[in-house]
């Protein structure tokens, strides 16, 4: 009878090892695991919690809200609304009630950047989340302020609008994008696209609407929902000429605007072919030799691309490394997303010199456009571009702010000057391709610039390119501008950087 | 054997006043506390979710109060020496089950939150209402046994009786057809559904099955474990010998494929070969049991589809295959971990979580509710106060009298901690997942039933184990009359 005893106290001791499993296994599942599968497929915890909180505000770096989260009586106690509308669509995004989980497209933009912070979960809020449970208060977002100035963009898209709407290009919507960078910093002061969308059809609450507003924009061609300001790129035609003569300076500091290089029409390249001036016009007096600074406003083609096969593909491709070409990962931008811009170094001369005047298989996007000229503009050194600003916490409080950062000096800041000397004779002299526009529409204020006039393969509709900064002998603001089968640079983009130039350089008190 | 003819050494020197060892008074104590944790759970609830009525919440407290009460008066005067933790585990256990139970049933009605604006489709509004009346039956039954069986031996001589009606009970969900037996959304067939009302009866069967294999041991006990076969260097049972166990074993099988019941099989394979190991105090019943558990489960996972993708979706939760393909076959049990990860430590809170993302969060998972809004902390609490039932079950096999006793005791107790191993360590992926019910929490009245009446009979023979010796009559001498009831 007692004999029992023994047995019942390893069935005791078996018993025991049971619940000891157990509060091991809970303990490693709730403890150690957690976090990891917090993010799994299928898990829609996360995002539901973070639909019940507030979302925090997208600004605008002069404080227009530009997205913000209402108190709404759906299924979600806050719905989210963009007051910026299709202007500011590339920069905000879209952001929905759904995890990447549940829909691959749930969110674009700052929103996607920045989810973490504008919905109270980042790991930089954590300790404020706890003593905002101790104190009983609802956790709120953050707030993200990009560098956005909303002159700029305003008139950036303004501008792009009415030189687009309507407008086709092979048949299709005809696209274009600007960007406008601070020199010193690399912050964009606007982004803006054409065709855009209205991120508001987008932050819906349902995944069928979702989904057929998402496959209707993405099956309109070209789509809205591309952000051709940085994803789209187009040949920048002559606006290259800064990247070439700037690998020329850079191959010996002898060289100056002022040296005469050949310039005939036209040119024979090495493969027997021949390459022309635009239009077929000679190029300075129609003397054997000219400038470079006079042939560089004048815009002729047969000066660079004779330049473009002395130097060879690769120099010409190093040089346009460092200016952001060919260089993904170096514009990794939180909020952006950024296609390659696209030099390739051939090995035959005849292609180099096409691509040294920014043809043939040279592309890039409004983005790269604008860090050449803020390059120039910064006596040489290359900023990183970025698009936030800072994020503030609820109590007003910073938890993240970008700090400038350099990304390469592609020129000494003599070439630079020699850039800079070259792009103001493009607006200031006679003979400049921007002298015409500068002369009707500009006041006081001194634009550095560049055009383009890409062709594309549609003959009478060139693609339209301008890069510029200004004021020219203070630079504040850096533009690129690419308007898909406009015409010549100088009368389809350059009014649109002027614009945005103006509108911004207004904020700063500048006329 | 008489087991009353001499005070058992074991129980310890009984002291002459027997008063204290009764334990009432710390039972009443404990008790009051346990209903102070299931009030404030409550509270808690109504406090954290929209459009609560606190005088719903009283009215469910005080039904609450009362039958607990009752059980614990029914104790008092039918079985005071019980051991005193039994009834405010019990109390804790089944109060917080009626909490979760209506925190659930709250998701998407008033306008709290749940997966889709709706209420959770398989939890109908009455739940938490059925779930009272249940703990009220539960409780009723269990002051029916105390009052009505004044020693547990009574049970002892219907071996087979017993035996044939829980092998019956748990047998019969297999030979209705599906739409009586089968439970919604799963493949399982375990109940009798008719008209709306429903019980698994095989919950009733493992405790007719558990008295009928004590009975069957305490005859049959000795001839298993002195009577032993050497084959090569084991001593093993005599081959006729295995018998009991082989029908035990078919029966366990027949569970698995013809109800897909992976869960229950194991409990009641675990029982069966926990009281032999007991009885005969052999391990080698112990290792033959579990080899042919193990044998049969992995035969079961060749001829059962069912039961291979429990084993599939346990080695591989998150494949593809198993999560987002087909039928989804792991989006419960993945639905569960991620609830319970959504705890953490501290867990959300009563009504704070989304448990009702995991589907039948109310029944299989419910532990998985418990991890999402009361944490690890919570959980942890929860598996120690089954834990500490299991072991007070077991000690009071220790003391108890009687063999009958001593293996019915362990036997229900084992059982209890391996029905807790199964849900739980299904639920959080340690082993397959198998939908057993969770004792005490899940939704499910004849779960609750049992439970209350296994508490019962561990009341009952805790009662008799710590009753001290009847007082002698006279005192001359080495001759002693004892009262014999």
């Amino acid at each position: 009878m007692t004999g029992m005893n023994r047995p019942i106290k390893r069935i005791a001791l078996a018993a025991l090892v049971l619940f000891v499993v157990l509060l091991l296994d809970v303990n490693y599942l709730q403890a150690v695991q957690a976090p990891s599968l917090a993010n799994k497929p299928l898990n829609d915890r996360t995002e539901y919690e973070q639909n019940q909180v507030q979302r925090g505000n997208i600004v605008t770096a002069d404080g227009v809200t530009i997205a913000t989260s209402k108190p709404s009586k759906g299924l979600f106690p806050y719905q989210r609304v963009y007051p910026g509308g299709a202007a500011y669509a590339p920069v905000t995004g879209y952001d929905t009630v759904f995890s990447q989980a549940q829909a691959p497209n749930y969110a674009t933009g700052v929103e996607r950047a920045e989810n973490d912070l504008l919905t109270g979960t980042g790991s930089q809020l954590a300790f404020r989340n706890f003593i905002d449970t101790l104190t009983n208060k609802a956790q709120q977002g953050a707030t993200v302020q990009t560098t956005i100035n909303s002159k700029a963009q305003t008139a950036a898209y303004q501008q792009l609008q009415a030189t687009l709407q309507g407008k086709t290009f092979n048949g299709k919507q005809a696209v274009g994008g600007v960007v406008a960078l601070n020199p010193s910093t690399g912050a964009i002061l606007a982004m803006a696209s054409y065709p855009s969308y209205n991120p508001n059809e987008l932050a819906v609450q349902n995944t069928t609407t979702l989904n057929n507003v998402d496959n209707e924009l993405n099956n309109e061609d070209p789509s809205p929902l591309l952000n051709n300001a940085t994803q789209t790129t187009l040949p920048p035609g002559s606006t290259f000429k800064i990247v070439t003569t700037s690998t020329w300076y850079d191959q010996d500091s002898a060289r100056n605007p002022e040296i005469a290089v050949a310039s005939p029409q036209p040119l024979t390249l090495p493969n027997g072919n021949t390459l022309s001036n635009d239009a077929g016009e000679t190029c300075g007096t129609g003397a054997p030799t000219t400038p470079v600074i006079y042939a560089f406003a004048q815009s002729c083609n047969t000066p660079f691309a004779e330049l473009g096969v002395q130097l060879g593909g690769s120099k010409i491709k190093s040089m346009a490394t460092q200016y952001g070409f060919n260089n993904s990962s170096a514009l990794n931008i939180p909020g952006v997303t950024v296609a390659p811009s696209n030099f390739t170094a051939q090995s035959d001369p005849s292609f180099t010199a096409y691509d040294a005047i920014g043809q043939e298989d040279t592309t890039e996007t409004p983005l790269q456009e604008a860090m050449v000229a803020a390059t120039v503009a910064n006596n040489g050194v290359l900023m990183k571009p970025y698009l936030v600003q800072q994020v503030t916490a609820s109590d007003l409080s910073v938890v993240d702010q970008t700090q400038p950062q350099e990304l390469s000096q592609p020129i000494s800041s003599t070439i630079a000057g020699y850039e800079k000397q070259m792009m103001i004779a493009v607006v200031q002299q006679p003979e400049g391709t921007g002298y015409a526009f500068n002369s009707n529409n500009e006041g006081g204020i001194e634009i550095a610039g560049k055009t383009g006039t890409a062709q594309n393969g549609v003959s009478a509709q060139s693609d339209a390119v301008f890069t510029a900064f200004a004021p020219a002998d203070n630079p504040k603001i850096a533009v690129g501008v690419m308007i898909e089968g406009g015409g010549y640079g100088a009368a389809a983009a350059a009014p649109v950087a002027v614009a945005v130039i103006k509108a911004y350089l207004a904020t700063l008190g500048i006329q | 054997m008489s087991s009353m003819t001499m005070p058992t050494p074991a129980v310890g020197s009984t002291p002459p006043d027997e008063a204290p060892t009764r334990r009432r008074s710390t039972e009443m104590w404990m008790m009051l506390f346990a209903c102070g944790i299931v009030a404030f759970a409550f509270i808690n609830v109504a406090a954290s979710l929209k459009d609560q009525h606190l005088s719903t919440i009283a009215e469910y407290m005080i039904i609450f109060l009362v039958i607990v009460f009752g059980a614990h008066l029914a104790v008092r005067r039918w079985a005071p020496y019980a051991d005193p933790l039994l009834l405010p585990i019990a109390t804790v256990l089944n109060g917080l089950g009626i909490v979760m139970i209506y925190r659930l049933n709250q998701a998407g009605r008033d306008g709290n939150p749940s997966a889709n604006g709706l209420p959770i489709g398989t939890l109908s509004a009455s739940a938490t209402v059925s779930q009272i009346i249940y703990s009220v039956l539960g409780v009723i039954l269990l002051v029916l046994f105390l009052a009505f069986i004044k020693d547990i031996k009574v049970l002892q001589p219907f071996t087979y009786v017993f035996g044939l009606a829980g092998i019956v009970l748990i047998g019969l969900p297999a030979l209705l057809p599906s739409s009586i037996s089968g439970v919604a959304g799963t493949t399982a067939k375990i109940q009798v559904s008719i008209g709306g009302f429903s019980i698994q009866p095989e919950e009733f069967g493992k405790l007719l099955l558990a008295a009928s294999f004590a009975s069957y041991l305490v005859t049959n006990g000795k001839k298993l474990s002195l009577l032993t076969e050497k084959w090569w260097i084991f001593s093993l049972p005599r081959r006729r010998d295995l018998a009991p166990i082989a029908v035990i074993w078919s029966v366990s099988m027949l569970l698995l494929i013809f109800e897909s019941d992976i869960g229950t099989s194991a409990v009641f394979m675990g029982l069966f070969v926990a009281m032999l190991y007991v009885a005969t105090g052999r391990r080698s019943w112990a290792v033959i049991g579990f080899l042919m558990f193990i044998l049969g489960a992995f035969l079961a996972a060749e001829l059962v589809p069912h039961v291979m993708e429990r084993f599939t979706v346990w080695l591989n939760p998150f494949s593809n295959a198993n999560l987002l393909d087909g039928n989804q076959p792991s989006y419960q049990p993945v639905q569960g971990l991620y609830g319970m990860a959504n705890g953490g430590l501290l867990g959300k809170g009563l009504g704070g979580g989304q448990p009702f993302w995991t589907p039948l969060v109310q029944s299989d998972e419910i532990f998985t509710s418990f991890g999402e809004e009361l944490g690890l902390t919570g959980v942890m609490a929860i598996l120690l106060l089954y834990g500490l039932l299991v072991q007070r079950g077991l000690r009071t096999a220790m003391l108890a009298k009687d063999d009958f006793s001593k293996l019915l005791a362990s036997g229900l107790s084992f059982m209890f901690a391996l029905q807790v191993f199964v849900i739980v360590g299904g639920v959080t992926n340690l082993i397959p997942f198998t939908g057993i019910t969770t004792p005490f929490l899940s939704q499910g009245g004849s779960s609750l039933v049992a439970t209350w009446l296994l508490v019962g009979a561990l009341a009952r023979i805790s009662d008799s184990a710590r009753r001290p010796a009847p007082k002698p009559i006279q005192d001359e001498g080495m001759t002693q009359v004892v009262s014999l009831r």
